[in-house]
């Protein structure tokens, strides 16, 4: 620290801090005191902090070099947040802030023992020295990693909010410099909808710190922006990517409860004013804290009121320069030389033990300071044109890249000093010009010319007689940009991969054209044979939260989740819908079905309404079982097969009325299954008078099962006559149940047990749920879950497909033959199911049922079957302890060697061991004869 | 045993607040004046209807895909290619479907009731479109989708067909029907309410009239 004393100035005009609010926050364990519009950094400047990380590699001692977004020594943790740009973040009360990558403290750090064996870490060191022996990467990794820079997060805390916007807009404009926001209102008087994105927490750009003559421009300018209600802008927010047709991406910061969101714009015109970067420039020591460009000057003076420095040094090259010495002349700098870059004048180094403490001349001359400022060029961020396609060309009179002015679509203009420079008269001229033909050609016009915006010529200056950093981020210096050239790494694209030059978090922004001058200074090649890397998406740093926005993972509930939560349901999620797992104890809930009667919640079944004279010939088609003689009254159950044969769904379905079907099918299946349907109907049989309702949520659907099912539903139902005789198994009834109308209802048994499944219009779903429990009560009426089913079906040999099948099981592997019918005219799979009939069965797998010989051993679903001699038999697909009979119960896959009744095989555990079980004669262990489910 | 059962009909979306038995329904009898407000519509009757897409049932409706329009007190919404939307009056789905078949005698046209298997929830307010385009990528503008355009597209991940209903929100505010299946009605309302928050959305019950508007 260097003391408390304060270096806040007096009032200035267009300060952006508000001093009757002063903010209290912490900073590396100590605390400050700074004012509502500071950010992080200027609070600190102000209370006398100028140190705030250490370096990348080399951890030498960094401070502020731009005052910007992209200011490399600015980069501090916030609370559980790393990498938190401190030279743009706004204070907030509380904040407490650290700096990272220091170990032990931010004053003394180990690692700063590489800068004094600098010279052998140069470019291409990590990659050299320890590429070999490969078997010790994992120790070099676990020391390298210590390394690293980057912050820390806590896993404790929880995920942040983030989310995500759609925009459709005429014309978008990227930066709110006098170009853009000329831009801006220029378009919206076209009629056109404008967004305008401003990086910084304002708009004005450069307007903002650049006296009082433009913060009176700058106002008029924003209030030609406010009475355009067509303009939308965002603030601290930014064009991060430029995408095919005109996507523009725009990552907006703590908007609207997100601490990020990416807004996602589809963009008619996209106007980029991002303005110009300032370059540093390269010299010995230009990385000392105390060493900043002349606008981070213009901005600290200016829009914070913070005193930069006491005694300065200025070397500048152009009118941004002469501006600063202005500054800190006005508020009472000490600026002790002003050395004119346009007049050759130079610096050698810049000299101090952790910050600056003096400036040496080119002819010897030591200056002992605090501040040095350069102001010795620009760099156009090309960034959003490379990305719509430009190639960005070296003008050498102006020493920066400017837009080609080839390859840009017609939907993308570029305004403002990434085009050339002007007064600020000119510059607005130039924006209200792109901003008019912006909004006219987005909406459909041919619009006018945009006129010439020259560059003004600029000494090129990018190194002096000494050797400096070119990337702050990444610790590269012009040393090992050189170095890399000699090893032949002698192009842009090659150097910048070699030494890391620009691949830090400023991407560029600072470092790219000195990477280049360097490298041209080292080949002897000029810089515009050299050309300039490619800028890509992102231009500013996104957060993958950002990227994935809120996390939508829809869930589906049936009409009686509420009853289940309230019941002790123990929540199933079976693909998107939440089911009651159990109520506690699934074997009791079986052992219940089995004595008594239970109601399971089956909505999930997939269920369609099938209507129209051509239902029959749909099912004939995509059933492998026949259906044109299906009476009203009557359901069947049927086998679906893909075009290889291969069980995809099954179900039932039954005949309503004349022309009106219900299908149902799996929980899992139902959307593959319309899918299916309406595909057959709209490419091979369009003539086909069919339509295909989904209706899975329409009904309620509740499977009554048990011995006293009947009794039950005669105390519920009315309308329909529920004997045996009248209404027998694989029937179909509507009526109504505990005074619901239109209800479905048909007698069919997963379970195995006389059952009911009855489907009742949704919304009463409830009421008939809680009327069955209550006119069950002395019958013994009990809920159960999903695992008791599975239990009861297991017991009973019923197969899930997808469980018991997989994406090979033709028809006949599945228990199903009997069910195939090649005497009909054609189904999907037929040929298939034909060859397999006729060619694949001595060897296809069969689907069995399995009984442990231990009694007690219940193997886990996917064990092995193995042979003798340890070659793969098949496998168990499903297995359960049965309540009912009080031993193992399984299906499994199995060859055809052992599928015989009466073979032992052998079952290898997957924790190890082998168990033997016994082939049975019938899939069913439970009532083979299917008395119980007939009665 | 009851003599007599007492049927309740319940919504599949649950919105706080007292609630009461309307039309046989139970529903949250709250209401809101927030400026964005997000309301359960789901009693409302709903009649899925399918028929040739440029056929007489088309011309009856003079309703195609995209569009939708109110006809004798039922919002006939163009849902898809050959599909449409009835929406009415609490209980008057039987009444819709008899008269869809009576439009058109002969065609083939199927008419299924679909009013349990669906939930309807109106977004009214001057930011819906702001709100809704936090979780719909559809341009929403009056350019593209002006009053009553109908669309169906993924909402927060979930298939959902909306409805520019301005008039039927009534105060001359932007509002949107939104419809979809059943079981995931109580997650895109959820979802809607997240998007709404920035905006001070508030849901509200019922409390609508016969023609589906407030």
């Amino acid at each position: 620290m260097t003391g408390a004393a304060s270096r806040r100035l007096p009032a200035q005009a267009g300060e952006l801090v508000d001093r009757s609010r002063p903010l209290a926050f912490r900073w590396d364990g100590r605390s400050y005191v700074g004012l509502e519009g500071d950010t992080i950094v200027s609070a600190l400047l102000a209370c006398g902090v100028d140190v705030f990380s250490r370096s990348f590699k080399y951890s030498r001692s960094r401070g502020v070099l731009s005052a910007s977004f992209v200011d490399p020594g600015c980069t501090v943790q916030v609370d559980d947040e790393p990498n938190v740009r401190g030279a743009h973040r706004r204070l907030a009360a509380g904040m407490d802030v650290r700096p990272q990558n220091v170990w032990p403290s931010l004053r003394f750090d180990v690692k700063t023992a590489n800068g004094l064996v600098g010279r052998f870490l140069t470019a291409g060191f990590y990659y050299k020295t320890f590429i070999k022996p490969q078997r010790l990467w994992p120790a070099y990794q676990q020391v390298l990693s210590r390394f690293a820079s980057g912050g820390v997060t806590s896993r404790q805390n929880a995920h942040g909010y983030y989310d995500k916007r759609y925009v459709h807009v005429d014309v978008v404009v990227a930066g709110a410099g006098p170009a853009g926001l000329a831009a801006a209102v220029a378009a919206a008087d076209t009629g056109a909808g404008v967004l305008l994105v401003e990086e910084e927490y304002e708009l004005g750009g450069h307007l903002r710190f650049s006296g009082e003559e433009s913060l009176s421009t700058l106002s008029e300018l924003r209030a030609q922006v406010a009475a355009r209600p067509s303009i939308e802008v965002m603030t601290d927010a930014v064009v991060t990517g430029r995408y095919d047709d005109n996507w523009v991406a725009v990552l907006q910061r703590n908007v609207g409860g997100a601490i990020e969101r990416l807004v996602k714009v589809r963009a008619g015109v996209l106007v980029a004013a991002p303005g110009l970067i300032e370059r540093p420039y390269v010299f010995a020591g230009n990385d000392l804290p105390g060493v900043m460009l002349s606008t981070a000057v213009r901005r600290l003076v200016n829009l914070y009121a913070v005193k930069p420095g006491e005694r300065a040094v200025v070397l500048t090259a152009n009118a941004d320069g002469d501006a600063a010495v202005a500054d800190l002349t006005r508020v009472g700098v000490n600026v002790v030389r002003v050395l004119d870059g346009r007049a050759g004048e130079t610096i050698r180094r810049a000299t101090g033990r952790g910050r600056l403490q003096a400036v040496e001349l080119e002819d010897g001359t030591v200056l002992p300071t605090d501040l040095l400022v350069t102001a010795t060029g620009w760099t156009a961020p090309t960034s959003l044109i490379n990305m719509a396609g430009d190639r960005p060309v070296w003008n050498p009179t102006a020493a920066r890249f400017v837009p080609s002015g080839d390859g840009l679509p017609p939907t993308v203009l570029a305004t403002g000093g990434l085009v050339g420079d002007g007064s600020t008269d000119e510059l607005i001229a130039h924006g209200r010009a792109a901003g008019t033909l912006a909004g006219d050609r987005a909406q459909g016009r041919a619009g006018g010319g945009v006129p010439d915006l020259a560059c003004e010529p600029h000494p090129g200056m990018f190194r002096a007689s000494t050797h400096g950093f070119v990337d702050f981020s990444e610790d590269v210096s012009s040393k090992d940009v050189v170095a890399a050239a000699k090893e032949g790494y002698d192009s842009s694209e090659l150097v910048k991969r070699f030494t890391t030059a620009t691949m830090g978090p400023s991407q560029g922004k600072l470092e790219t054209i000195n990477t280049i001058a360097v490298l041209s200074e080292a080949t002897g090649r000029a810089i515009e044979d050299l050309g300039t890397t490619v800028w890509r998406p992102p231009y500013a740093p996104i957060s993958l939260g950002a990227l994935a926005g809120r996390i939508f993972e829809p869930t589906r509930v049936s009409p009686m989740q509420g009853w289940h939560e309230g019941h002790g349901g123990v929540p199933l999620l079976a693909g998107q819908w939440i089911r009651p797992d159990h109520y506690g104890d699934a074997a009791q809930e079986a052992r219940n079905v089995r004595e008594n009667v239970g109601i399971i919640d089956v909505t999930p079944l997939g269920k369609l309404e099938l209507s129209g004279p051509d239902v029959p010939r749909l099912l004939n088609l995509v059933y492998v079982n026949k259906w044109s003689k299906l009476a009203v009254g009557s359901v069947r159950y049927g086998v679906m097969c893909a075009e290889d044969g291969v069980v995809m769904d099954d179900g039932v379905t039954g005949r309503l009325d004349e022309d009106r079907y219900l299908m149902s099918t799996t929980s899992s299946g139902a959307a593959t299954v319309w899918e299916w349907l309406e595909n057959w109907l709209q490419t091979a049989h369009s003539d086909w008078r069919v339509h295909v309702t989904p209706v899975t949520t329409a009904y309620a659907s509740i499977n009554v099962a048990g011995p006293k099912s009947r009794e039950l539903m005669q105390r519920v139902v009315e309308g329909v006559e529920l004997s045996t005789e009248a209404f027998g198994y694989m029937q179909v009834r509507q009526g109504r149940i505990a005074g619901v109308d239109d209800c479905v209802m048909w007698r069919i048994g997963f379970t195995g047990e006389l059952s009911y499944e009855m489907h009742v219009p949704a919304s009463y779903g409830l009421h008939v749920w809680e009327a069955l429990l209550q006119a069950g009560e002395d019958l013994g009426i009990r809920a159960f879950g999903v695992e008791a089913q599975r239990i009861l079906r297991l017991e009973k040999g019923h197969l899930i497909v997808a469980q018991d099948t997989d994406g090979l099981t033709r028809a006949h592997s599945a228990g199903l033959g009997g069910m195939v019918k090649l005497d009909k005219d054609d189904f999907a799979g037929k040929p298939e199911l034909a060859w397999h009939e006729r060619y694949g069965l001595a060897t296809a797998p069969r689907l069995v049922a399995l009984q442990p010989v231990d009694a007690t051993a219940v193997p886990p679903e996917a064990s092995q079957i193995i042979s003798s001699n340890g070659d793969i038999l098949g496998r168990v697909t499903s297995s359960r302890m049965s309540p009912t009979l009080g031993h193992g119960v399984c299906l499994a896959q199995v060859d055809p060697a052992v599928a015989a009744a009466g073979t032992v095989v052998t079952i290898r555990l997957p924790g190890g061991g082998d168990i033997r079980a016994t082939v049975q004669e019938d899939l069913a262990f439970v009532d083979p004869e299917g008395v119980r489910l007939r009665a | 045993m009851p003599d007599t059962w007492a049927p309740v009909a319940r919504s599949a979306i649950t919105v706080p607040g007292p609630r009461s038995v309307v039309d046989g329904w139970e529903v949250s009898t709250r209401r809101s004046s927030a400026a964005l407000r997000l309301s359960d519509a789901s009693p409302l009757a709903k009649v899925s209807v399918r028929a040739d897409a440029d056929g007489a049932l088309a011309d009856a409706f003079g309703v195609r895909f995209r569009s939708s329009r109110r006809r004798d007190g039922v919002l006939v919404i163009g849902s898809g290619p050959g599909e449409w939307l009835l929406v009415g009056g609490v209980g008057t789905a039987h009444q819709i479907a008899g008269q869809v078949c009576g439009l058109v005698a002969g065609d083939f046209v199927s008419v299924v009731d679909v009013t349990h298997g669906r939930a309807l929830m109106r977004l009214t307010g001057s930011d819906a479109s702001r709100a809704l385009s936090k979780v719909c990528a559809v341009d929403l503008s009056d350019a593209v989708t002006p009053e009553g355009a109908a669309f169906r597209s993924s909402v927060a991940k979930v298939t959902t067909d909306v409805i520019r209903d301005d008039a039927g929100g009534g105060a001359g505010e932007p509002s949107y029907l939104l419809h979809c299946e059943r079981s995931s009605g109580q997650y895109l309302f959820k979802c809607l309410l997240d998007a709404g928050k920035e905006f001070g959305i508030e849901p509200e019950g019922p409390g609508l009239d016969s023609t589906g508007a407030r």
